[in-house]
């Protein structure tokens, strides 16, 4: 092939981003080894900061590049190409830097690069500075290589985001980059307009911030286990995951809004993967924090703590893996398609899992054996397969190591646990948390489950995890709010019970007085099944409970100084996010009762036959308690808007206006039609609505004027008629063009075909033959217009025992109405479940602070 | 026995639990014959639309209901009837997942999972 001397390509910036991403491998690789080797000799120390620093300026320089490349429109490149164009708006520049993989693989490098610096100079000249940035900088390592983009053997390691257009594998054969002055014919592809919203600019870095931020427990609990130092590093990592349940929780629930606001989930949570693996972290890091509060009021809780604060990032990784392997395939909405990079995803969880099992064993006969066995194991599988077997091998191996090393190596408490003590109920929330976090893997794990072991079982419904999840938070809420009215070490039963019994009364009397009437009373029209009831009543009293136990703790305890109740402000918070789920699901109501269904609930439970209205533009309708009239449609940029008043019955019975919501169909160029619901909030409710199905040309051109609608079918057979919107069609007769027995001999074709005789409301008569073909016993329908009047028959269909036939009528668009098809919907009291959101955050941004201040405060005393 | 094995067995007991309830209980992929043999169980049939069949839809009489032609992804063919209003983009659907039970020969469809060309994909065929 001739080589083409391209004009107008910016080669030298691509050039200079590769070099920052390979200097960001290089400088990470060398920070490893080199604070690993200043673990024992300290003159490396310099040259390891160094090397991290240098590290941290390709990173930002990484960004830098791509960023002027996407602010200048460099579409020769591939990732500039597929995420950005010259029409978007400039503010949205942020989300097209993160749209794709590698610019998210480089957001968390990034925040992980920026925890280091701040981590590194905190660290200074501690024991812990050169184990726990020799942590950060293996995983910085990983990631950097992520960015590679190179080829060893048949292995791509990563993928760079700098290459040109026409050196990529999907792109280079497309023709336009066959001319010489390609550069100026491009333009990019542009954002994914679903993706152009406010959220999308800080829900990403919020949540990799949260993630990164797992990081700093998981560091120092290696490092702990690398040094042999069990206790001496909680008390400084404790503000860190404080820290990381905040910010975690909050990209959390800005995922959560996001998903109630803008997308037709339905709801705030959908229990989809790319959720579940991001609260999973976030109920281990919880746990993890718990945890390090016992060791350091009252000590022990080691091999927890430990346990926890590795799994939390060792999770995060898992997550990575599920939903950028493309291994969830169908079960999940939105997670990334596969670059081909599972090899490696899978590669960087088992090494991290290998290293912390590696490291928690402190015999080193024992150590190296199993590292040598985990290498020769690999070896093997990469040589002869068994990959499964091998894997399932190593993994009851590693677990056994793991009991092995609890029983070995870490102190244990020569006394058991007071049951009425402070760090036995919160060490049981801990675990139960984890449990949780458990099943919840377990259930968004199912194919990968399949994969391993070559099942076929479906991912299991949103039901399915909240009726799960009932048992458990109602536990939750409990030992939340009791906890704290215990004592570390031990407390007087009896004290104990006097201390709650405010709360609980309280409780009590406001729990069942709200919740029997709200589940109970009236269930025969909801079909709540017992299980759920009871757990429903339970759920809300404990978790009024959990309120009213910290308000009393804040005020009687803390004598209601704010500095000192983070713990107190975080769990009411956490509370009413329960509490405002809990009603907002749980008593969610469908105001568009569609009243025309026949009853599909004897199919079974999971049959809903109340779901749609369908609105005809100009008439007005009864849904809920409102009067609803659709206007109309009208279209902005490629969203469609559908507007529909509402209004509500005056004085008089004469209908007052009272607020219009319009829910818009976006006309994704990449993604085809996504609904994007419109939701009226009211302090204790919201109305949502979303179109279901709406047409959404807005052309009153001929070429849509003369297309055809949804066909709507007919049963009935010779002397039936179907009613047109503007004639009445007969069945005039039905013939077949030889019989059954003709049929079966010759064995070819037989054609039936049915007269159908229009005839308009001016006694204009027209005709149709549609035909019913049989050819070598496949069905091919024939179908036939009548051109006058704009009705298309199919003759689909013959049901023998019935004397039936099946003809399916078309009418031209030019025939009928504008009409939607809307879902709408009443959330309750969803607004405390927002309000428990910023309570929370607000109650563990306090806590942060004053761990931060006690532990200046210990550290001041010790220098 | 300390308080802390308690919970430990707890935890275990909790789990098979978790894995044996949910193996017994939740639903599977399958093809349409097995659903015709089962037809109590809910399942997950895979398949691609069949656009030789007319698709019907009448939300004037309900717009809870929309049947189509399916063929799973043994060739066999099944007229389905979903009970949810016809999804957007339907007739781009790639390959398409029904969530259902199958009676006398009709499946019905609770939910249903569309794959769509272009969604979420960067891949090839974009570019005009």
């Amino acid at each position: 092939m001739e080589t083409i001397k391209y004009i107008g390509e910016r080669i030298f910036i691509g050039q200079l981003g590769h070099f920052f991403v390979m200097l960001s491998f290089v400088a990470a690789l060398l920070s490893f080894g080199s604070f690993y080797l200043a673990c024992k000799k300290s003159d490396l120390f310099v040259f390891a900061r160094i090397a991290f620093k240098i590290h941290a300026v390709a990173v930002i320089g990484i960004i830098a590049v791509l960023f002027i490349m996407l602010f200048n429109h460099y579409f020769e490149y591939q990732y500039v190409f597929q995420h950005s164009n010259r029409e978007m708006d400039m503010k949205y520049i942020l989300s097209c830097f993160w749209e794709g993989q590698e610019g998210s693989f480089l957001l968390w490098t990034f925040w992980n690069v920026v925890l280091g610096l701040i981590l590194n100079k905190q660290l200074k000249q501690t024991e812990w500075e050169a184990p726990v940035l020799m942590i950060f900088s293996l995983v910085q390592v990983f990631l950097a290589s992520m960015l590679l983009g190179i080829y060893i053997g048949d292995y791509k390691i990563g993928s760079n985001p700098f290459l040109l257009l026409r050196e990529h594998q999907d792109f280079y054969n497309i023709p336009v980059l066959q001319s010489p002055d390609y550069v100026s014919k491009l333009s990019g592809r542009g954002l994914n307009p679903l993706l152009m919203n406010y959220w999308m600019t800080i829900h990403p870095p919020t949540l990799f911030l949260g993630f990164s931020s797992t990081l700093v427990p998981f560091a120092f609990a290696l490092a702990a286990l690398f040094n042999r130092n069990y206790q001496g590093w909680q008390k400084t990592a404790l503000p860190w995951t404080l820290f990381s349940i905040l910010v975690l929780g909050v990209g959390i629930l800005m995922g959560g809004a996001w998903a109630y606001e803008a997308l037709s989930f339905g709801g705030f949570w959908a229990w989809d993967p790319v959720e579940n693996s991001s609260l999973v972290p976030w109920l281990v890091i919880v746990a993890a924090g718990h945890t390090m509060i016992i060791n350091k009021n009252k000590g022990g809780s080691l091999f927890t703590t430990h346990f926890l604060a590795i799994t939390s990032f060792l999770l995060v990784l898992y997550s990575t893996f599920l939903t950028r392997s493309g291994v969830l395939g169908n079960a999940s909405v939105h997670s990334f398609t596969d670059l081909g990079m599972t090899g490696q995803l899978v590669l960087y969880v088992l090494t991290f899992i290998f290293l912390s099992v590696a490291l928690l064993l402190s015999d080193s006969l024992i150590r190296v054996t199993y590292v040598v066995i985990s290498i020769l194991l690999w070896f093997a599988a990469l040589l002869y397969g068994y990959k499964k077997l091998i894997l399932g091998v190593w993994s009851v191996s590693s677990l056994g190591l793991i009991v092995y090393a609890y029983y070995k190596y870490f102190p244990k408490e020569k006394e058991e646990e007071e049951l009425y003590s402070r760090e036995f109920w919160m060490f049981l929330g801990s675990i139960v948390f984890l449990l949780s976090a458990l099943i919840i893997t377990y259930f968004t794990s199912v194919p990968v489950i399949n994969k391993l072991f070559g099942l076929d079982k479906a991912p299991p419904k949103p039901y399915v995890y909240n009726e799960w999840m009932l048992p458990f938070t109602v536990l939750i809420m409990i030992l939340v709010a009791a906890a704290q009215f215990l004592k570390y070490k031990k407390t007087d039963a009896k004290t104990f019970y006097k201390r709650i019994s405010k709360a609980g009364a309280l409780s009590l009397v406001f729990g069942l007085a709200c919740s029997i009437p709200l589940y109970v009373i009236g269930n025969e029209e909801n079909n709540i099944s017992v299980y759920n009831l009871i757990f429903y009543i339970l759920l809300f009293t404990s978790a009024l409970f959990t309120v009213f136990a910290n308000f009393d703790y804040w005020f009687s305890v803390l004598k209601g100084k704010v500095g000192k109740a983070g713990a107190s402000i975080a769990h009411i918070g956490f509370a009413l996010i329960v509490l405002g789920a809990l009603i907002s699901t749980s008593k969610k109501t469908t105001l568009s009762k569609n009243t025309a269904a026949q009853k599909v609930s004897s199919l079974g439970t999971e049959f809903d036959d109340q779901k749609s209205i369908l609105l005809t533009q100009g008439d007005t309708l009864p849904m809920g308690p409102y009067l609803v009239t659709y206007k109309g449609k009208r279209k902005e940029g490629i969203n469609y808007y559908f507007d529909v008043d509402y209004f509500k019955p005056g004085a008089s019975d004469k209908p007052e206006y009272d607020f219009t919501l319009s829910p818009s169909v976006q006309d994704n160029p990449r993604m085809g039609r996504s609904p994007e619901p419109d939701t009226k909030h009211y302090l204790n409710r919201d109305i949502y609505t979303h179109v279901t199905y709406g047409v959404m040309e807005m052309d009153t051109s001929k070429a849509y004027l003369n297309a055809y609608s949804d066909a709507k079918n007919f049963i009935g057979h010779a002397g039936d008629t179907i009613i047109a919107s503007n004639a009445l069609v007969v069945i005039d007769s039905i013939k077949a063009d030889k019989t059954k027995a003709e049929y079966y001999k010759s064995d070819s074709e037989i054609v039936v075909t049915a007269v159908l005789k229009a005839i308009t409301s001016q006694s204009k008569v027209y005709y149709a033959y549609p035909q019913y073909i049989i050819k070598n016993n496949v069905v091919i329908p024939k179908e036939d217009v009548i051109n006058p009047l704009g009705l298309k028959f199919v003759f689909w269909k013959i049901n023998p025992q019935e004397g039936t036939v099946e003809i399916t009528l078309s009418e031209k668009n030019s025939n009928t109405k504008e009409f939607i098809v809307l879902e709408a919907y009443m959330f309750p009291y969803i607004n405390v479940l927002w309000i428990g959101c910023i309570l929370m955050a607000i109650g563990t941004g306090i806590a942060v602070r004053e761990r931060l201040r006690l532990l200046k405060a210990v550290n001041h005393q010790t220098h | 026995m300390k308080k802390l094995h308690i919970v430990g067995l707890l935890i275990i007991a909790v789990a098979i639990g978790v894995i044996f309830i949910s193996l017994n209980n939740t639903s599977s992929y399958a093809d349409f014959s097995k659903a015709a043999n089962n037809p109590e169980d809910e399942f997950h049939v895979v398949g691609k639309l069949d656009k030789t069949q007319p698709q019907i839809y009448e939300p004037q009489i309900n717009p809870d209901e929309f049947s189509f032609t399916m063929t799973d992804n043994n060739g066999l063919a099944k007229r389905v009837v979903l009970h949810k209003s016809k999804p957007q983009d339907f007739e781009k659907s790639e390959q398409i997942v029904l969530i259902g039970k199958m009676k006398s020969d009709v499946f019905h469809a609770n939910d249903i999972l569309m794959k769509c060309p272009s969604k979420y994909n960067d891949g090839k065929n974009q570019l005009n």
